[in-house]
């Protein structure tokens, strides 16, 4: 009994409605320490005795069950669970059940273990959102990257647009100037050459007075003729479209060629001394030399403006693979902050001399354009009253002329045909080059029309790509000349341009008209088709001697060539005119007609117009004869010369100017012959 | 500033959060509270109107004797877990670089309102270090000796522990006069008057004030959450 109560969580007391306590059990007693007298709300945990206070209102109203509350036992807070009601007496019985220890100490535990995980959770979730926090700078930082990338990619863009509108400006202004300059021209020859006129006194003598005038009017003129050159020259430098003509030539000549220009220039009254030292005596220049002749007289006249005393010096050094040319003068000098401005275009200081010494303004802008065409740089060394030196560097070959005349150096092929490539810009001949040469062409490079006529002395190519922008009027004359010409008009020339001028290059003879960019597979094509197949060419004799067609026919028995005949003019013209010979071997005497006749009409049928015609003459023809021949001929051979080999190598040689014929192809034995065989009589 | 009447919406939502705690429904219960934040509403309401308006109810059933003890852990720990889960989905204002500690007065074991009130000023952008339930007030003044935060705030539920945050206030003002003291908490809203005479700077109803008032005295502007 004893060992069961002392087990038992269930323990009874009673107390009055003030919570007092009556009467306990022992179990009450051990477990709560309670003893009568004690106040039941004195044993409630602290903030419980409300709930204690509830329970023994509501007992004493009516019958309560399972009422929890915390009390202290023995200062351990413990929860029980009651039961009470009212007594006999008015008195409430409470039976309380303790929970056990182990029930309180697990809850206090998990309370805590919850307690901690929570806090756990708030250090992850924290370090979770810092985590986001971080990310998300990140990715703010990458979007700021990638807008100001953005940004600078529509910048770049936007100066791209700007520079294109500044090109196009610019390129006005050019064209504009240029026009200008050009209409400018035409009334100040006329008052050039009516001052002069007058000067001359042709139409009676003018007074001392009038004459002063006209010279005055005479020298504006000049002055502003000098501008209007100067301005034209300045705008072609600037478009870049100024083409080159690169010549190798000595220093020392070209020293002297300008001493002789320059000596006008020097006043006699001014106390100014021109020299020229002396260049390196090997000193060889392969550059534009009229360009470089316009710097150094630039320069010159200029000196000699703001110089009032003194010497003017021009030298020229070798450094390297660069020449440095120097023009010194003891003049006013220029101040440093100057240096840049005087190469603006009218932009010239001023200053007392200055104003006495106006000049157009142009020179020196000029001047370095064009030092910068010749792959050079002009530059000044100067102070304030001792004087300048004018520093033009520029390299002793010019880049373009290496470069070209690499190509322009190469033998021709036998093997390839030759393709004339008439264009004045560097690059694109390059890129011809590079796509012909893999389609089985060789380019031969001309810059300008001038090398393309000279060229074309002693190269006959398969086909001319001329490119039309090149030097204006000049280019549409040589083509109309090319297409005029008996010897080039049937070379087919491809026109290539930037601006649809097809009506005049065909009405000038062109066989093809293509705006630029020109399509290089048709552009192949077309070339292909022109290379023409290599059919056995016809030879036709025309000769009155019987003896002399049978040794030609002998001659020519074993060759490719199919010979024909004719014994008289008439009859050679009709044979020509029918079977279209690739080439005519005329008699220069027959018995009816002279060669000049039987060329006369060969050239006025269309048909027959361009076969090459070789002259075999058995007299001595005089030097009248042989230049009239000569200007329609491919050569004249001696009849008491004529071998196999000659005959065959004339006919190859004219063949092979016409492009026709096998012969076109593999002439290789004769190279250079066809340079000699026209108008050199072997006579 | 939240009102102080919670809108119509977040006391049925605190109807329906209870039902399931009492049920220990704690899915039914975690997500009633993300879908309201998920639905726009701030986390600091939710935390109030919501998580600790139910666990006033709580106690006020277990004071009833409608639940048991064991039914108020429960309660108690679906609570936990929904703050949780709240301060984890909750956004975070950008950090403002004040730390601020929370503690419960020596005695005070009623941590709920405290860990309440450190959630809401973190996300607020405040540093926040937690020291949780019943923290001794000479620990407190040793931790104080080695680090130092810019504000202290205290929590006290049960008016019996009046004397001790009056003790704890004291104690700490005497050892650090410069450093701002808060109080709250159940006790301190029972006798406002008598608050005063603790010795703190601020004295706030909820977490919500306290987040205003810190701000306030430590001049940092509360950056709208991201």
């Amino acid at each position: 009994m004893t060992d069961w109560q002392d087990e038992s969580r269930e323990l009874a007391l009673t107390c009055d409605a003030g919570g007092s306590i009556l009467w306990a059990d022992a179990r009450a007693k051990r477990i709560l320490g309670a003893r009568p007298g004690d106040s039941l709300l004195a044993l409630a945990v602290d903030g419980t005795s409300e709930k204690v206070r509830a329970l023994l209102a509501r007992a004493l109203a009516a019958p309560v069950r399972d009422w929890e509350v915390a009390l202290r036992a023995f200062a351990k807070p413990i929860t029980l669970a009651f039961a009470g009601k009212c007594g006999p007496s008015g008195e409430i019985e409470l039976h309380g059940c303790a929970f056990p220890d182990g029930y309180g100490r697990a809850v206090q535990q998990v309370s805590e273990a919850l307690e901690e995980v929570v806090a756990l959770n708030r250090e992850l979730s924290r370090k979770k959102k810092e985590l986001a926090a971080k990310n998300q700078q990140l990715v703010d930082a990458y979007r700021e990257l990638d807008e100001s990338n953005r940004g600078v990619r529509s910048l770049h863009a936007e100066l791209e647009e700007k520079a294109d509108t500044l090109r196009r400006a610019a390129d006005v202004k050019s064209r504009v100037v240029a026009n200008v300059s050009h209409e400018f021209r035409t009334p100040l020859h006329t008052i050039l050459g009516l001052s002069k006129l007058l000067l001359d006194a042709g139409d009676g003598p003018l007074s001392d007075e009038q004459r002063k005038q006209v010279r005055f009017i005479r020298t504006s003129a000049e002055e502003l003729s000098q501008m209007v050159n100067d301005l034209l020259d300045l705008s072609k430098a600037e478009s870049g479209r100024g083409a080159l003509r690169i010549d190798r030539f000595e220093a020392r000549d070209l020293f002297a060629s300008l001493r002789g220009m320059l000596r006008p220039l020097l006043d006699e009254q001014q106390p100014v001394v021109l020299e020229f030292a002396a260049p390196p005596a090997d000193l060889v220049l392969e550059t534009d030399q009229g360009k470089l002749a316009q710097i150094l007289r630039n320069l010159v006249s200029n000196a000699l403006k703001f110089t009032e005393r003194g010497v003017i010096t021009v030298s020229v050094e070798c450094a390297g693979q660069s020449a440095r040319f120097r023009v010194r003068d003891t003049g006013i000098g220029i101040a440093e902050e100057d240096f840049e401005r005087i190469f603006e275009e009218f932009g010239q200081v001023d200053g007392p001399l200055q104003l006495k010494a106006r000049g157009t303004g142009l020179g020196l802008p000029l001047s370095r354009k064009l030092a910068e065409l010749l792959c050079g740089s002009l530059t000044v060394q100067s102070r304030r009253g001792e004087g300048s030196t004018f520093l033009l560097e520029l390299p002793l070959a010019h880049p373009e002329a290496s470069e070209l005349a690499q190509l322009a150096k190469r033998p021709l092929d036998p093997a390839r045909d030759q393709v004339l490539v008439v264009e004045d810009d560097r690059k694109t001949i390059f890129v011809y080059e590079r796509f012909l040469s893999l389609a089985g062409f060789q380019v031969i490079p001309a810059r300008h029309v001038e090398d393309a006529r000279k060229l074309l002395e002693t190269v006959r190519p398969a086909a001319i790509v001329l490119d039309i922008m090149l030097e204006g009027e000049s280019t549409w004359d040589f083509l109309g000349k090319l297409k005029a010409d008996p010897k080039t008009r049937d070379i087919p020339v491809l026109v290539v341009t930037v601006t649809n001028k097809e009506q005049k290059a065909r009405a000038l003879g062109a066989d093809e008209f293509w705006l630029k960019p020109v399509d290089q597979g048709r552009l192949l094509r077309k070339l292909r088709s022109l290379a023409k197949p290599g059919v056995a060419a016809k030879v036709l004799v025309i000769d009155d001697d019987e003896r002399a067609r049978y040794l030609v026919g002998k001659f020519l028995d074993d060759s490719p060539y199919e010979v024909l005949q004719a014994e008289t003019g008439p009859a050679g013209v009709r044979v020509a005119q029918e079977r279209a010979p690739d080439v005519i071997l005329l008699d220069f005497l027959l018995e009816d007609m002279t060669a000049f006749d039987v060329l006369d009409e060969l050239k006025a049928d269309p048909r027959t117009r361009n076969i090459p015609v070789v002259i075999v003459t058995s007299h001595t023809l005089d030097s009248v004869d042989v230049e009239r021949l000569a200007s329609q001929t491919e050569a004249i051979v001696s009849k008491d010369k004529l071998s196999r080999e000659l005959a065959m190598s004339r006919i190859r040689d004219a063949l092979r100017k016409a492009g026709v014929g096998p012969d076109a192809m593999n002439s290789s034995g004769v190279q250079g012959g066809a340079a000699t065989g026209n108008g050199a009589a072997d006579a | 500033m939240l009102n102080d009447a919670p809108s119509a919406g977040l006391a049925d939502l605190r109807t329906r959060y209870l039902t399931a705690q009492l049920e220990g429904d704690r899915r039914a219960a975690l997500e009633l509270v993300l879908s309201a934040i998920q639905g726009g509403q701030p986390a600091l309401a939710i935390q109030r109107d919501v998580i600790q308006a139910a666990q006033r109810e709580v106690g006020r059933l277990w004071q009833e004797n409608a639940i048991s003890i064991a039914e108020e852990h429960m309660a108690t720990a679906i609570s936990q877990m929904a703050l949780a889960h709240l301060y984890d989905h909750a956004e975070r204002a950008p950090d403002n670089g004040k730390l601020i500690w929370v503690a419960c007065v020596e005695g005070e074991l009623h941590d709920f309102p405290a860990r309440l009130v450190a959630d809401s000023l973190d996300l607020a952008g405040f540093q926040v270090k937690y020291l949780g339930a019943n923290v001794p007030t000479a620990s407190l003044l040793e931790l104080l000796e080695r680090a130092r935060p810019d504000l202290l705030a205290l929590s006290v539920t049960m008016s019996f522990n009046l004397p001790s945050l009056y003790g704890a206030t004291t104690r700490v003002r005497g050892r650090h006069l410069n450093l701002p003291i808060a109080i709250g908490g159940g006790a301190c809203q029972l006798a406002p008057a008598a608050v005063q005479s603790l010795g703190a700077d601020i004295c706030v109803r909820d977490a919500a004030e306290l987040v205003a008032a810190a701000a306030d005295r430590l001049g940092v502007g509360l950056g709208a959450p991201r």
